[in-house]
């Protein structure tokens, strides 16, 4: 018990960090702690949890993807279209599985082949996604998905339970288990730790970054998916800003920005805890614009957080080896 | 006269986690003194400069300056103080010109802006006092090592230092840089500097200094005066025992001179060209040579590390091409890298799964990789190795040097490579470890393997080596079989003889 405390620790932290909050946003109104609220909560965590996870196996090789919030519209808006056009379902969605897939590999590409800086490559790529999703779409939204398509991804298969929740929920077991099972996801966590001694170690590091880059933008895709179902409208402005939502449930859920630190369970957590505090600023009726403050200050108590734990972790285990020397 | 007690190191101890760099620690050096502080890689003597300089505090124990006391909280403070290095490392900012490096935190300033006219003025006086042939306006990233190294002197010379200490001041320079460098530390000491000065080369102390401390393991052992003292007297009390006792071969060679499973042809490099050898099977083959000989880079081109230019390389009977190193790995080919920091030990990963990172299809049961299988791997060739603790859980970035470099091994010998390069196996390692790593390379070419040695060592390398190539300026200049080893006849190749 001690040992796995000892290893999930930070999501611990992040757990209590959740029933702080609800436990303060339910005791300031009452109506926050019903199921129907609880249940919204956890609806909207879908989007910023999809492409956050996406995001978190990325920030572990030590990288950053900008271009998700324009690969979400691009995405739902060629989605959208190809709904309307009576694409099968099935294929309907492995395409757009695909295409997430392609726009991913590409900023792989430019990452891992061409040795553009992380930030710099996937914020062109972002302008570049955002660009195109304006010329297939003449900058109109994609109105009136069938219902049959929209269906798939976000209709409840419970009261109070969204198909999408278990989509996320699936997601981020396939993905725990790929970054902890597999011999791609231990060359991740090797590669975000020490590029060269990867490297060196026989790791392919091109084609691991470059399917990293893939594999995260399966969580974009996903939650455009989630996305277009829920408003019915494949809409080439949505999703801006929303990149950095992702990396907020990542960093919240205790990734470290340098790289090889960091797991998928956190960043569930981390949505949630994030979608609770955006819920529960609502509640209390706490202006739009106050709530990007509280949020931003949340996040920045994450981080400070992570920095105190490491700190007496160090502490701690520098006085046992004293004892043991 | 010049006897008064400068700098009093009492009781120095420095614990670092899982290690015990400095162990009470006790000695002087006089006003104006050239002390010479020399041990073997690992001894401690980075560690003792770094809490002269305040770079970190000592864990217990006192230093007195001119009889009092000192403690600086950081490097800025000891500066303060006039205490001022000259490292082997050197720290520079490339895109800044050497005036800009060298008065880094103190540029002159008129009337709050940078004065670049008497910045320049003031490096270029102390660039000239060296004789340096390049100008304070130069960007310091076009510098060759060397040139560097001057500017680090400059630097030092700068700050009105009462203290300089020098750590392995002449590795990159040149013959004639050396010299101007003697002339200048005589010239500090008239000037009533205190100088401590840190190398491996015996000439060099006793060309230079009048005192020498000597340190193993963390320890004191010694001071000597070198006027009454010999170079064989020094190096026993450096090494701390007969040298061959722990470099040598126990076993006998394993080497199978008909059977030839890496041969490299006509070879070329960024740094070295028309490099041509042959490895038998069973060899322990020594790669020997100065610090920018061509070692590293040939091994790293073989490995595909490295883009090569030219020539050939055959890995039994057949030709060899590595674009990345996972295609060596795949062929059976190993590599340890010199800076096990750097390209060696994965610093989020533990024992088990540092091991584990070459080796991860053999745990694999179907598409997934076993935690058990790793756990198991790493448990059992961490007992191979003699890794302590033997811990698959354990932080490999916690352990001490020597264990480190055993994780590495173990990485290695789980894999089923047949060549291993081994690229200064054994630096900055303490001497236990030493002959723990020497051992297990005696156990690797038992069964079967083939190991590559680069090494600076001349002691390692004569020791270990089944034969010995000599490079020089990126060409193998000799090569020279067990029967012809003698320290002279491996420098003089090194060095430049014919």
């Amino acid at each position: 018990m001690k040992k796995f405390y000892h290893k999930y620790r930070r999501e611990f932290s992040t757990l209590v960090a959740i029933i702080i909050t609800f436990a303060f946003f339910g005791i300031m109104n009452s109506t926050y702690f019903s199921v129907a609220n609880i249940s919204t909560i956890i609806t909207q965590s879908v989007t910023y949890g999809l492409m956050g996870i996406g995001m978190t196996c990325v920030i572990i090789t030590g990288g950053i993807d900008l271009s998700v919030g324009s690969a979400l519209a691009l995405v739902a808006c060629v989605a959208a279209q190809m709904a309307k056009a009576g694409v099968p379902i099935p294929i309907w969605v492995v395409l757009s599985l695909l295409i997430g897939f392609g726009l991913g590999l590409i900023n792989g590409f430019l990452i891992s082949s061409l040795h553009l800086q992380p930030f710099v490559a996937t914020m062109g790529t972002m302008s570049i996604y955002r660009g195109i999703s304006y010329v297939i779409t003449g900058g109109f939204p994609v109105l009136s998905v069938p219902k049959n398509y929209r269906n798939v991804f976000s209709r409840n298969i419970a009261p109070n339970l969204s198909i999408s929740v278990i989509i996320f929920l699936l997601f981020a077991v396939i993905m725990t288990v790929v970054m902890k099972k597999t011999r791609l996801g231990n060359h991740v966590y090797a590669i975000g730790g020490n590029e060269d001694a990867a490297k060196l170690s026989g790791v392919r590091v091109v084609f691991t970054k470059t399917m990293t880059y893939g594999m995260a933008m399966l969580g974009t895709t996903l939650a455009a998916l989630v996305l277009v179902g829920r408003l019915g409208t494949g809409d080439p402005s949505t999703g801006q800003g929303y990149e950095l939502d992702a990396i907020a449930a990542a960093a919240i859920g205790g990734t470290s920005m340098a790289g090889g630190r960091g797991n998928i369970f956190g960043t569930v957590l981390g949505a949630i805890l994030f979608s609770a505090l955006k819920s529960g600023l609502i509640t209390l009726g706490v202006d739009t614009f106050y709530q990007y403050i509280v949020t931003g200050i949340v996040i920045v108590i994450a981080a400070y957080l992570e920095i105190v734990q490491n700190f007496f972790m160090q502490k701690k285990k520098n006085t046992n080896n004293a004892a043991k020397a | 006269m010049r006897m008064e007690k400068y700098i009093e190191l009492e009781h120095i101890t420095k614990v670092f986690p899982g290690q015990k760099a400095l162990d009470d620690v006790s000695f002087s050096v006089n006003k104006g003194e050239i002390h010479a502080l020399i041990g073997e890689n690992g001894a401690g003597k980075s560690t003792l400069l770094n809490i002269l300089h305040g770079v970190f505090p000592a864990t217990s124990g006192t230093v007195r300056i001119e009889g009092k006391e000192v403690h600086f909280a950081n490097a800025s403070e000891a500066i303060a103080f006039g205490i001022a290095k000259v490292h082997q490392e050197i720290s520079v900012i490339p895109e800044m010109t050497v005036a800009q490096n060298m008065m880094l935190g103190k540029e002159p300033k008129k009337r709050g802006f940078i004065d670049n006219v008497k910045m320049n003025e003031i490096a270029q006086g102390f660039l000239d006092k060296l004789h340096c042939t390049f100008s304070a306006t130069d960007k310091i990233g076009d510098l060759t090592a060397g040139e560097k190294q001057m500017v680090a002197i400059a630097k030092a010379l700068q700050l009105n230092a009462k203290v300089i200490s020098f750590d392995e001041p002449t590795a990159s320079l040149s013959d004639a840089e050396v010299e101007v460098l003697f002339g200048i530390i005589r010239e500090l000491q008239k000037n009533g500097v205190t100088i401590l000065y840190i190398s491996h080369k015996m000439d060099e102390i006793f060309a230079m200094c009048e005192r020498a401390t000597v340190l193993r393991d963390g320890k004191y052992i010694t001071t000597l005066d070198l006027k009454d003292c010999s170079e064989e007297t020094l190096i026993r009390a450096m090494v701390g025992r007969d040298i061959s006792m722990f470099a040598k071969r126990t076993r006998p060679s394993r080497c199978q001179k008909d059977n030839v499973i890496l041969k490299v042809d006509h070879l070329s490099g960024e740094v070295f060209s028309d490099v041509s050898f042959e490895v038998h099977k069973g060899e322990i083959l020594g790669f020997f040579g100065l610090v920018g000989a061509g070692r590293t880079e040939v091994m790293r081109a073989i490995y595909g590390a490295d883009k090569r230019t030219g020539g050939t390389v055959t890995y039994n009977g057949k030709p060899l091409m590595c674009k990345i190193p996972t295609d060596a790995v795949n062929a059976g080919i190993a590599m340890i890298s010199e800076n096990r920091k750097e390209e060696g030990v994965i610093p989020n990963l533990a024992n088990m799964d540092n091991i584990a990172v070459s080796s991860l299809k053999k745990y694999e049961k179907g598409i997934f990789v076993s935690d058990a299988m790793k756990a198991e791997n790493s448990r059992n060739v961490g007992e191979k190795v003699g890794l302590t603790p033997n811990d698959p859980e354990f932080m490999t970035v916690s352990l001490s040097g020597g264990n480190a470099q055993k994780v590495i091994l173990a990485r290695w010998m789980s894999t089923d490579a047949d060549l291993m390069i081994f690229d200064e196996p054994t630096k900055g390692i303490d001497i236990g470890a030493k002959a723990e790593i020497y051992s297990l390379m005696e156990d690797m070419v038992e069964s079967g393997k083939t190991i590559i040695m680069v090494s600076s060592e001349l002691t390692e390398i004569m020791g270990m080596s089944d034969r010995v190539i000599v490079m020089r300026e990126g060409a193998v200049v000799r090569e020279i079989p067990r029967e012809e080893f003698s320290e002279d006849n491996i420098l003089k190749y090194a060095v430049g003889g014919k």
